[in-house]
């Protein structure tokens, strides 16, 4: 195990507030300039069953969590039972020793001191960041002022039952880990923080959702702060109503986006392809948890890549594109903005529940968002879907005293409906000539993440696998050349020509390699070796890293 | 002035109703122009079926929507922009079948829009089936023994759903049709505009013309509405309802609109600074 890297993990029943505990104590590593990566895995319930928070820390860059824990702390049974592998060389337990016995561990009266309290078992939470605090020598001044910031309510109470753990903690365990600090403190986020704070740097005016894991944070956040950027933010009674409206208000000029998961955006593929013929700029964001139909709710695949390439029916431009890490969410989600305003076709932001719930500590400039007007109309007769060499109409918008419309039929260049045969396929060749000036931008884009490596083979993946790759890289001390493509429609074949007869290993999170057949169909790659994992989980680094080390 | 008329070649039957709702909406549109309203603040949205061809011949701004989902997109102009009058022109089929749930939705947010129902009891551009408000025993093309599904009474659906201005009018009767288009424009909230189109190739005018009776006085609370939607038959024409209620884009963000107050770039960066507390 690296040295500099160091993991906890809690683990309880939902409602005894495990994944709060969970981003305190991100907040803890992040205050003394250590880079954070937390991972949060539960169930679809309210209250029982069990859910665990996991957080890796360095002192460099981490992209990913580890399963093998230096420290864990367990609110009952069941999650000694699950997490009794996820121990570390020389790791320890932490037990709540009135829920059960245990030999190979600490044990702290967790329930018993805590019933003193009317909170109860809600205080578990603080309970396990003061054990915390406590192993990894942190000052109980400095935990206090963590508390307060972090639970305002009963701040008392809560400090009070901290100290005693802490006390009770420090005796068996007081300072065991010792973490070398890091060079300075960094905000932590979630993908979907992210996204949404992306959107807004990209002129966000609008936001239409309906609930829905993993996607359903970035209504939430939005919503929270809709006020304070001027935004429209609202929860309609379906998906399909979701796109329909965000499409009624790209027609007033407002920048607009969704977000769903596979099914909410099998209900929106309807509206995708109204956005396709009327020409509108919408942004979907496409948070994948394993499918088909409900599938598994609060986890994570990557397995809906094939549906968003060819949502919608007909023919028509479809800019799908993913992040391969939280700080890349933030400035990726700005360009798919100005993207789709830039060729007036809907686009897909395609990532998962591993990206989009799990946080991290992220460097962000945000002033490299990107952000730009759209082609306007300037003077004479208005025609919304003027024939033009780009393929790319000027767009105008209410009031306005030239008439608009925008057509789901087949349509003139007016935007009155057609079934004239010679203007049907004018008006395909002229949507269509988007897509040679969507490539012809692209090319001078960054579109691929290639990190140059010295082994034959190259590692190809995509999204938050990414994060797990270059983890596994790092701990097996690998080097093979890392390819990345950012976007997926159009793929950058242009980037991928060297990579197409070498030895190529693809992973990925999809049962039936859906990312390796779309790099051998698109850009005509050789492919040796699909490694993919399709359990929900993202995969843990130092397993990934010993299958690459097999086939490599 | 720029004609109400596009160039457009009309393509209804030759006496179909929608040459009634196509003249009553071009009296109303230059009556709120004397009352104020700018044309261009006037923006429509339609569905798909024969009412929806109206999108085409209307020379106002808009958007041609999907089979359903016009009241969704209606909402989407609204929410964004809460400046537009928007009207909605809709069907039978398209509003209250596969566009129900957000015909329901916007009645229950009292949507600050306008829907115009148009009424002709079937499903005339897919060849004559049986619609939401088709009597039972129609006989089309997927009810070959007849229909037997009892139709939904869309006025007091409306009021039950929570719409503030709800009328019906009738093709045959321009006067009145432009009349009440002029109070559900002007009216704040969701107004509901049933209007009995007759179908040429499955109905006659005469049927109509026959049974045709108007409201004697307007309801005056919720109770008398529901009891006179309810009571009266579905040829009885009037305004069946009118109330006041907050409208959804001010419960949202009050007196914002969106597109018109958009925030600098500078600004939101700013913001965004704060929350991530970075200096």
């Amino acid at each position: 195990m690296d040295s500099d890297i160091f993991t906890f993990l809690v683990g309880g029943k939902a409602g005894e507030g495990v994944k709060k505990a969970g981003s305190v104590a991100a907040h803890i590593f992040s205050r003394i300039g250590r880079h954070v990566f937390q991972m949060d895995d539960y169930m679809s319930l309210i209250r029982g069953g069990h859910n665990f928070s996991v957080i890796s820390t360095a002192p460099r860059w981490i992209s990913s969590h580890y399963m093998k824990s230096n420290l864990v702390i367990n609110f009952d049974k069941r999650s000694c039972e699950t997490h009794k592998n996820d121990i570390a060389e020389n790791g320890l337990i932490v037990f709540n020793s009135d829920a059960q016995e245990l030999d190979n561990g600490i044990g702290i009266p967790l329930t018993s001191e805590a019933e003193k309290y009317p909170m109860k078992k809600l205080m578990f939470g603080v309970g396990a960041v003061a054990i915390l605090a406590a192993t990894i020598g942190f000052e109980k001044e400095d935990m206090n002022q963590i508390i307060k910031d972090e639970y305002p309510r009963g701040i008392e109470d809560n400090m009070t039952f901290a100290n005693k753990i802490y006390d009770i903690a420090y005796l068996d365990c007081g300072k065991k880990f010792i973490l070398e600090k890091g060079d300075k403190k960094r905000p932590i986020i979630t993908g979907n923080e992210a996204i949404s704070l992306g959107a807004i740097a990209g002129g966000l005016n609008v936001y239409y959702g309906y609930p829905m894991t993993p996607a359903s944070s970035i209504l939430h956040f939005l919503a929270q702060q809709a006020e304070n950027f001027g935004l429209a933010v609202v929860h309609a009674e379906s998906e399909i109503a979701v796109i329909n409206m965000a499409i009624g208000s790209t027609f007033t000029g407002a920048r607009a986006m969704v977000g769903t998961s596979g099914g909410g955006f099998a209900l929106m593929t309807e509206g995708f392809s109204l956005a396709g013929i009327t020409e509108a700029p919408i942004l979907v964001i496409l948070s994948q948890r394993p499918g088909p139909a409900t599938g598994v709710p609060t986890y994570t695949e990557q397995a809906d890549l094939a549906f968003a390439l060819t949502a919608g029916h007909g023919d028509f431009l479809r800019i799908v594109a993913s992040p391969t890490t939280v700080r890349e969410a933030y400035y990726l989600t700005a360009e798919m903005l100005d993207l789709v305003w830039k060729f007036q076709t809907p686009g897909i932001l395609l990532t998962e529940k591993h990206l989009s719930e799990s946080s991290m500590t992220v460097e962000i400039e945000l002033e490299k968002s990107k952000s730009s007007e759209p082609k306007l109309y300037k003077d004479g007769d208005y025609k919304r879907y003027l024939d033009t060499d780009d393929g790319i109409s000027p767009m105008l918008f209410p009031p306005s005293k030239k008439v608009i419309k925008w057509n789901s039929y087949e349509h003139d260049e007016f935007g009155i409906t057609t079934e004239n045969a010679e203007k049907i396929s004018f008006m395909h060749d002229k949507r269509n000539k988007k897509i040679k000036t969507l490539i012809e931008y692209l090319k001078g884009q960054n579109t691929v993440k290639i990190i140059r490596g010295e082994n034959p083979s190259n590692i190809f993946t995509y999204g938050s696998t990414y994060m797990s790759v270059l983890e596994a890289l790092r701990y097996g001390s690998l080097n093979p050349t890392t390819v990345a493509p950012i976007y997926l429609s159009p793929l950058p074949t242009w980037e991928l020509e060297e990579f197409k007869n070498q030895d190529n290993i693809v992973i990925e999170q999809s049962s039936t390699s859906q990312f390796t057949t779309l790099l051998k169909e698109k850009a005509g790659l050789k492919v040796k070796n699909t490694i993919k994992q399709y359990d929900g989980r993202p995969f843990d680094p130092i397993e990934l890293s010993k299958k690459i080390k097999e086939v490599l | 002035m720029e004609s109400l008329k596009t160039d457009a070649e009309i393509t209804w039957c030759p006496g179909c109703g929608n040459f009634g709702i196509f003249t009553a909406i071009r009296n109303a549109i230059l009556i709120l122009e004397q009352k104020g309203i700018k044309r261009e603040n006037i923006i429509m949205t339609a569905g798909i079926g024969c009412h929806a061809k109206i999108f085409d011949y209307l020379n106002l701004s808009g958007i041609y929507s999907l089979h359903g989902r016009e009241i969704a997109t209606a909402s989407g102009f609204k929410i964004s922009n809460p400046d537009l009058k928007i009207l909605v022109f809709s069907g039978d089929g398209s509003g209250l079948g596969e566009g129900l749930a957000h015909t329901l939705f916007a009645a229950k947010r009292n949507m600050d829009i306008t829907m115009i129902l148009h009424n002709n009891g079937v499903y005339a551009l897919t060849t004559g089936q049986f619609s939401p408000l088709t009597q039972e025993g129609w006989k089309g093309p997927s009810t070959p023994k007849g229909s037997f599904e009892i139709p939904f009474n869309p006025i007091s659906l409306m009021i039950e759903a929570g719409a503030t201005f709800i009328a019906r009018g009738f093709a045959g009767d321009i006067k009145h049709l432009t009349d009440i288009i002029v109070q559900g424009v002007e009216h704040e909230g969701f107004s509901f505009i049933e209007v009995l189109q007759p179908a040429v190739p499955y109905h006659n005018w005469a049927e109509y013309r026959k049974q045709v009776e108007y409201l004697e006085k307007e309801p005056k609370t919720y109770f008398e509405a529901i009891r006179a939607a309810k009571e009266k038959h579905k040829f009885t024409l009037g305004t069946f309802y009118r109330t006041t209620k907050p409208v959804y884009h001010k419960e949202l963000y009050g007196d914002h609109n969106p597109v018109l107050k958009k925030l600098s770039r500078e600004k939101r960066l700013e913001i965004i600074k704060g929350i991530l507390k970075i200096k």
